[in-house]
């Protein structure tokens, strides 16, 4: 284990949902960093942020933690309460004790033995989240709009200075303003506290922003990190030996078999598409020896800070695509929105899971 | 019709004259509800919070039990307690027969069904995402536990006004144990019985609106600590 490892994270498996399981044979967190996990409904990111937040407990495998080991074997005993009041989460409904405004900031702090300064540093984390505190101190929880509750609960995990702070689809439930303030907040607390962030969101744009490293899953395992695309079956063989899956519109998605393996075992097989290995022309491009060449709509263009690529979200059929080119590709293409594209990439680029 | 009226005037007369008799059988029934109040929410609280707060084998049989005891007839208890106190019951040699500690002995086990179902179920209603959010917080299994009561406050003082309603308002133990012996245990309700029986209704009438008067002030001043909780 290195030393700015904070998580390790080994053969954990967990069910949940009735029907998934959790899988991860290996991830390690380190320490001051920031993570995003995105994925579908039911994909495991708040299941994986409860372990990560010692609320429940892997049925098999372990979680390393700093120096400390939570596993399976271990139920919550004494030892691991410390390890939790290390690491602090923000529910993805949050809930509000039935108290006031000020009780409820400061409950971390008493839990902790924590009296002094008080109202210092409860004003303090009121003013973090853009809440006045002569206004709202006193208010009961019941006096809150949904917006300000959940401020306040954001408070008070903030208040705790914590070394983990993880948050569950923060900006699900907020208007734009708020997710602005919740980057702004991220930051401020990344520089001050040197506090690690797991974060899982469906904005990915968002996500982009404020982490570091973002961590695709899919039914319960994490699926690479970054951008990667992913391809699902049901996969059919074809007369050349290609395997190839059906778009609705009738496309076709042609990939290199994985070696030695049999198509019924893998019918369902996932394969991951690296944005950058995909080509974007405006016309239909002729005599070319790539598999796949699939027509679709140019939806959304991003770029980012630090960048010189710009990120395409192409959707080609029933599927979103996501492309990675350079500004000067972009700009020689005149890509715009709306535009109408041919997305182009080779059978082998496809890696399977 | 008449003597409905006047059991409205009889009750102000009774009231503002400080008639003694009548103030007696306030302050025995203020008494003995207190008393059992007291001893049922002491043991009623942690017993119905350990209910709906913990899970173990056989919890939801006792909860039927417990459930199945809130019908409990007053007159069923009046007949268990005399039949233990009575003087050759197994706790005769308490003297406790006739007595207000004998009275508030019964009254303890009628309401204490009361306080054990509210409170559980006041518990048990917490939101699910209560105890995830206070173990986010840092709380400890012990802290978690005593913010859970303190969360389910408003249905635990629910709990302690019902049962100080039906302690109050029960007529057949305090009947039953305390004989309705004048200035020593005639409450309220001992003392409408009676009155009903001599004929003389305007008198019970002022003993119903006082005794309603009585619970009208108990739960104003629970209401305003509800309010200020």
């Amino acid at each position: 284990m290195s030393n700015s490892a904070l998580y390790e994270i080994q053969n954990l498996k967990c069910r949940y949902d009735e029907n998934f399981t959790l899988d991860i044979p290996s991830l390690t967190i380190e320490r001051g960093k920031s993570y995003g996990f995105v994925g579908p409904n039911g994909s495991g990111k708040s299941t994986l942020l409860r372990i990560f937040a010692f609320l429940d407990e892997p049925d098999e495998g372990r979680v390393r933690f700093h120096q400390g080991d939570f596993s399976s074997e271990r139920a919550l005993a004494k030892k691991e309460l410390s390890k939790s009041k290390a690491v602090t989460m923000l529910l993805q409904e949050p809930y509000l004790l039935k108290r006031s405004v000020f009780e409820n900031i400061a409950y971390g702090l008493r839990v902790r033995g924590i009296r002094k300064h008080l109202r210092a540093r409860v004003n303090e984390s009121l003013g973090m989240v853009g809440l006045d505190p002569g206004m709202f101190s006193h208010r009961k929880w019941s006096e809150l709009s949904g917006g300000e509750a959940q401020r306040v609960a954001l408070a008070a995990r903030l208040i705790l200075k914590p070394m983990v702070l993880i948050l569950d689809e923060p900006t699900a439930s907020v208007d734009r303003l708020n997710a602005q303030l919740i980057k702004k907040i991220i930051k401020v607390v990344r520089k001050q506290y040197l506090t690690t962030l797991l974060i899982a969101s469906h904005d990915l744009v968002w996500l982009h922003e404020v982490c570091d490293e973002i961590l695709k899953m899919h039914e319960g395992r994490i699926m690479g990190s970054g951008e990667e695309n992913f391809v699902t079956g049901p996969w059919f063989s074809e007369l050349d030996g290609l395997w190839s899956t059906l778009l609705t519109d009738g496309q076709r998605i042609r990939a290199l078999p994985p070696p030695g393996e049999e198509l019924p075992l893998r019918k369902n097989a996932i394969a991951l598409l690296d944005p950058t290995s995909i080509i974007i022309t405006t016309e239909r491009p002729d005599h070319i020896s790539a598999q796949n060449i699939l027509f679709g709509r140019l939806v959304h263009m991003y770029t980012f800070e630090h960048s010189e690529r710009v990120k395409l979200d192409i959707q080609v059929s029933d599927m979103s695509l996501t492309c990675s080119i350079t500004r000067k590709a972009a700009s020689s293409l005149g890509l715009l929105p709306g535009l109408r594209v041919w997305v182009v990439f080779k059978a082998s680029s496809l890696q399977w899971q | 019709m008449d003597y409905i009226a006047e059991g409205f005037v009889t009750a102000l007369k009774l009231l503002l004259r400080g008639d003694p008799e009548t103030y007696s059988a306030v302050f025995t029934t203020l008494r003995v509800s207190s008393l059992s109040i007291i001893a049922s929410l002491g043991m009623g609280i942690p017993l119905g919070f350990s209910l709906g707060y913990y899970s173990f084998p056989g919890k939801r049989q006792i909860r039927a039990v417990v459930d199945t005891l809130l019908a409990l007839p007053t007159v069923v208890v009046g007949l268990f307690v005399y039949a233990l106190i009575t003087r050759r019951g197994p706790l005769g040699s308490l003297g406790l027969l006739f007595t207000i500690p004998g009275i508030a002995v019964a009254q303890t086990i009628l309401v204490l069904p009361i306080v054990i179902a509210l409170t559980a179920t006041a518990v048990s209603h917490l939101d699910v995402r209560f105890k995830r959010t206070v173990l986010t917080l840092g709380a400890g299994r012990r802290r978690t536990a005593i913010t859970a009561l303190y969360e389910s406050r408003y249905g635990v003082l629910a709990a302690g006004v019902a049962a100080y309603g039906r302690a109050i308002g029960e007529v057949g133990v305090s009947m039953m144990i305390g004989g309705n012996i004048k200035w020593h245990t005639r409450t309220i309700t001992t003392a409408i019985a009676l009155e009903t029986g001599k004929g003389q209704f305007a008198m019970g009438i002022a003993l119903g609106l006082v005794l309603l008067l009585l619970a009208f002030v108990i739960n104003w001043v629970l209401q305003i600590m509800r309010r200020r909780a």
